[in-house]
């Protein structure tokens, strides 16, 4: 066991230190990018240029650089943005990471419910309009990009029907803290939840109702079927159950994912200010510290789903726990 | 006891709001409420000396005062610097070299502590101390400023600026005359902080100011949230007038589509990006009254390097600004309503602006039109022809976003027109500029824009074409065009010198400094742009001023019941 956590431990951390590399090398790479002239501001004298350049460490060798930024921002954690001097990037990723947590599992919520629901609908009903008509829903909230569909959403409840009786209850864009006001919390949040968790209800919806088809024909169900269990719960107990692996891998790695910023384009539409927001922005201001502390953040959290989808798969499926 | 004192004030007609004004406050109907902004992004640092970006600008602009500022007042007043935290501007002595400022008497800082001539020496010597960005180019010329530039950490400006606490006088000493000195205190990185205040970035901490506002909580990826200043009780309406609402909540996050739709629904007041111009057309025709065309002291322009072929031919650069059609320039950048074509690079309203074009049809640098009318391709292909350059490769530099790519494209079919190979490679807007600016980058064409920190002729002419500014393998060299024509330079000395015993004089030779520039053509100058300003319909009465286009504290806001 002990070995086995080491051996995670170890690839988490080589994991990371790949990532930043190449991050880091990719940011010194691209031209124009020296940060130097952007933080000294525009027209800066060349003394100031000179002192910047010194401040901020730009003068040193590039492994030196890259050593101290690591530094800062794993252990001093007083790892300043590029683009806004005085910026924390640490305190700052740690202020958003609730907005982005709030987001992802409220979306989890709604698209698990909704994808347990039709794939086990459409698999009990299997070849009949009803499992027909539900796939090809899925298949439709499958192909509408994220960032269209919120655009529409804002479209219409916050400017084509935002007067009407039916969205004037719909906040302005942004976030409310929970501890703030958790009505305010729930309404600034119900309709990015409901459009993140679309494309994730069409997806598990499918690949749960196509799980559920392929163990019917299993040995197990027939037994179960042969011991006289009702089809319902033959198909619910049974069959969920061990469908319900890669469901959960797979969400274990999705909810991860946005955890760690992946929801990138639904921050932004829904003017959200969580990780992926954050990620975005410093993207588009080319701020490396930034970029760097929110790809790491990202990665440990990938990294530590991977971990606990291994855990959630011993309970679920009687024999990975034979196995051990 | 309420009820019947209630009664006693509507009876006797007393105005309500007399009795729970706030200190500092005018005693105004008009007086109270909450400001609600929004912008895409926040601004970095709060550090009024350092932070160097349009947003904070704007909102400093009421929480410190400098000896000199601009007026706050709303009207179109002098854009000239006008007394703040002196007394008055005070004259010139020794040939242009010494001032005395008089300190104005009972002006305290937001924890109650009184300005002293202490506090201006320590802020000048700050300017140097955390490395502010215009230390150099603004502020090196106080003697010993040179010396603060190369040692910032025992920097004391030691015979540069000096405090009198007796004659509650503060000093200053230059190294030259300087006309536009008065212009430099009033900007920003010359505020007035407390002595004690640390010589570092103090980042997402505000230093105490003593405007009407002060800066209590702020958070970069948020919001900022601004309240009064308790201790402020107005000295000048003009340079720094007591504010209208009670609080001013800025909100970070919605992009400029969102913060449209959010201020046409009454979500927010107001938002600091123009109104994009997909939607001009609708809020021009459902909130027409709600809309405010801004003056903007900005010229975008493209800078030919004339150290990089074609450019380095003289006849070229004239061509391109001959065959550029520059009503397509207006058309891309949202149409005569709200952009003019450009044909120089000082910008309307600039000290020292005279309508004038000399690219034109039917002008010349010697005979200008007295405003574009449109292209002359003909003379433009004449030019390509004599100078031999046809059928060369031309890439154009452009900011990835908004019009820019249009216009660059429109730059391109022209280069095509006059008989250029030419492309166009956009780069993320956020480093355009300093790809352009580095001058080892090799960029041919580059597209930008230049706002001044403070309107005159030199932060445009001299800022982005004087030889001091084109600094040869540097990543920080202003002048892209890589021009430098020593005439221009004296031409430009001379009109700064003129300008500080005789504006106007001054003003005509910047008017002919910026036609000299033209006949060289080391850019191509494209538009003048005017601010598209939406608010909600709780903001009334006038709040825009030539230097900071919106001055919060003068927004004025309605109440629920009030009628519109």
């Amino acid at each position: 066991m002990l070995k086995a956590l080491l051996q995670r431990f170890g690839q988490t951390v080589f994991v990371l230190f790949g990532i930043s590399v190449l991050v880091f090398l990719v940011f010194f790479a691209t031209p124009g990018a020296d940060p130097t002239s952007r933080i000294a501001g525009k027209n800066a004298s060349p003394e100031t240029i000179a002192k910047v350049r010194q401040e901020y460490g730009f003068d040193r060798p590039l492994p030196v650089q890259y050593t101290t930024m690591m530094k800062k921002l794993f252990i001093t954690q007083d790892l300043t943005s590029y683009a806004n001097r005085g910026e924390k990037v640490v305190p700052e990723l740690i202020k958003a990471a609730p907005v982005t947590l709030s987001l992802a599992t409220g979306g989890a919520v709604i698209w698990v419910v909704a994808s347990i629901l039709m794939g086990t609908v459409a698999a009990a009903f299997r070849g009949t309009w009803i499992d027909r008509t539900l796939m090809a829903v899925g298949l439709v909230g499958i192909s509408i990009p994220v960032f269209w569909l919120g655009q529409v959403a804002n479209l219409i409840t916050q400017a084509r029907y935002h007067d009407t009786w039916l969205f004037s209850w719909v906040p302005a864009l942004g976030y409310v803290p929970f501890a703030e006001s958790p009505v305010g919390w729930f309404k600034a949040l119900i309709i990015p939840w409901c459009t993140l968790a679309v494309l994730f209800i069409g997806v598990y919806a499918r690949v749960l109702r196509s799980d559920l088809v392929t163990v019917s024909g299993e040995d197990f169900m027939r037994t179960a079927r042969a011991k006289g269990l009702s089809p319902t719960r033959v198909l619910l107990v049974h069959g969920l159950r061990t469908s319900m692996i890669t469901f959960v891998s797979l969400f274990g790695m999705d909810f991860a994912q946005l955890i760690g910023g992946g929801a990138l384009l639904t921050e932004v539409v829904f003017g959200l200010q969580g990780v992926g927001r954050l990620t975005y922005q410093a993207l588009s201001a080319l701020d490396l510290p930034l970029i760097m502390a929110s790809v790491m953040y990202s990665a440990v959290f990938v990294v530590l789903a991977n971990a606990l989808v291994d855990v959630i798969y011993i309970f679920l499926d009687p024999r990975v726990r034979d196995g051990r | 006891m309420f009820s019947v004192l209630a009664l006693w004030l509507a009876l006797a007609g007393s105005p309500l709001h007399a009795t729970i004004v706030a200190p500092g406050a005018p005693d105004s109907p008009e007086t109270g409420g909450i400001l609600r902004i929004t912008a895409e992004n926040s601004g970095g640092t709060l550090d009024p000396q350092i932070s160097y970006v349009h947003i904070t600008y704007q909102m400093e602009a009421i929480v410190y005062d400098g000896l000199t500022t601009f007026a706050k007042t709303p009207s179109k007043l002098s854009s000239h610097a006008i007394p703040d935290l002196a007394e008055a501007l005070p004259e010139p002595q020794d040939g242009g070299r010494t001032y005395v400022f008089h300190l104005r008497h009972g002006i305290h800082f937001s924890n109650g502590k009184e300005v002293t001539p202490d506090d201006v020496v320590a802020s000048m010597q700050r300017i140097f101390k955390v490395n502010s960005p215009t230390a150099g180019p603004y502020y090196s010329h106080i003697v010993g400023g040179e010396a603060c530039l190369k040692d910032t950490e025992h920097c004391t400006l030691k015979g540069g600026v000096e405090a009198d606490d007796r004659a509650w006088t503060v000093t200053f000493h230059l190294t030259h005359p300087d006309a536009e000195f008065f212009d430099r205190l009033a900007f920003q990185h010359a505020s007035i902080l407390p002595a004690d205040t640390p010589a570092h970035d103090t980042g997402n901490e505000a230093p105490l100011g003593t405007g009407p506002y002060r800066i209590v909580s702020y958070e970069p990826n948020s919001g900022l949230k601004m309240e009064r200043n308790p201790y402020f009780r107005q000295w000048d309406a003009v340079a720094q007038p007591a504010g209208y609402p009670d609080e001013i909540h800025y909100s970070f996050g919605l992009d400029p589509e969102a913060a449209v739709t959010a201020i046409e629904n009454n979500q927010y007041d107001w938002m600091l990006e123009s109104v994009p111009l997909d939607r001009q057309a609708e809020v021009g025709a459902r909130f027409s009254d709600r809309v405010k065309l801004i003056e903007q002291l900005v010229i975008y322009y493209a800078a030919l390097n004339v150290n990089l072929p074609p450019f380095n031919d003289l006849r070229v650069r004239q061509a391109l600004n001959y065959a550029l059609n520059r009503k397509a320039v207006v058309i891309y950048n949202g149409g005569p309503a709200v952009s003019t074509a450009a044909c120089q690079m000082l910008p309307t309203g600039a000290p020292g602006y005279e309508p004038g074009c000399a690219y034109t049809k039917g002008a010349s640098p010697e005979h200008p039109a007295p405003e574009w009318k449109e292209p002359d391709l003909a003379l433009a292909k004449k030019l390509v022809e004599e100078s031999g350059t046809k059928g060369q490769k031309v890439v154009i530099v452009t900011p990835g976003s908004g019009g820019s790519g249009a216009i660059a494209n429109e730059i391109r079919a022209t280069l095509v027109d006059l008989g250029y190979v030419a492309s166009v490679r956009p780069i993320t807007p956020v480093i355009e500029f300093s790809y352009i600016q580095n001058s080892d980058n090799k960029v041919q064409i580059g597209l930008t824009g230049w706002s001044a920190d403070y309107p005159s002729a030199s932060s445009f002419l001299r800022t982005l074409f004087s030889c001091a500014t084109f600094i040869p393998h540097s990543s920080n060299s202003i002048n892209a065009s890589q021009f430098c024509d020593p005439k221009l330079d004296a031409l430009m000395d001379r009109a700064a010198e003129v300008s500080l015993t005789d504006q106007k004089a001054g003003d005509a030779l910047w008017a002919e400094a910026s036609r000299a520039l033209m006949a060289q053509a080391p850019a191509l100058p494209l538009d003048q742009t005017r601010r598209v300003a939406l608010t909600s319909t709780r903001v009334h009465g006038e709040y825009d001023t030539p230097i900071y286009e919106a001055v919060f504290s003068q927004m004025k806001l309605r109440r629920a019941g009030d009628a519109p």
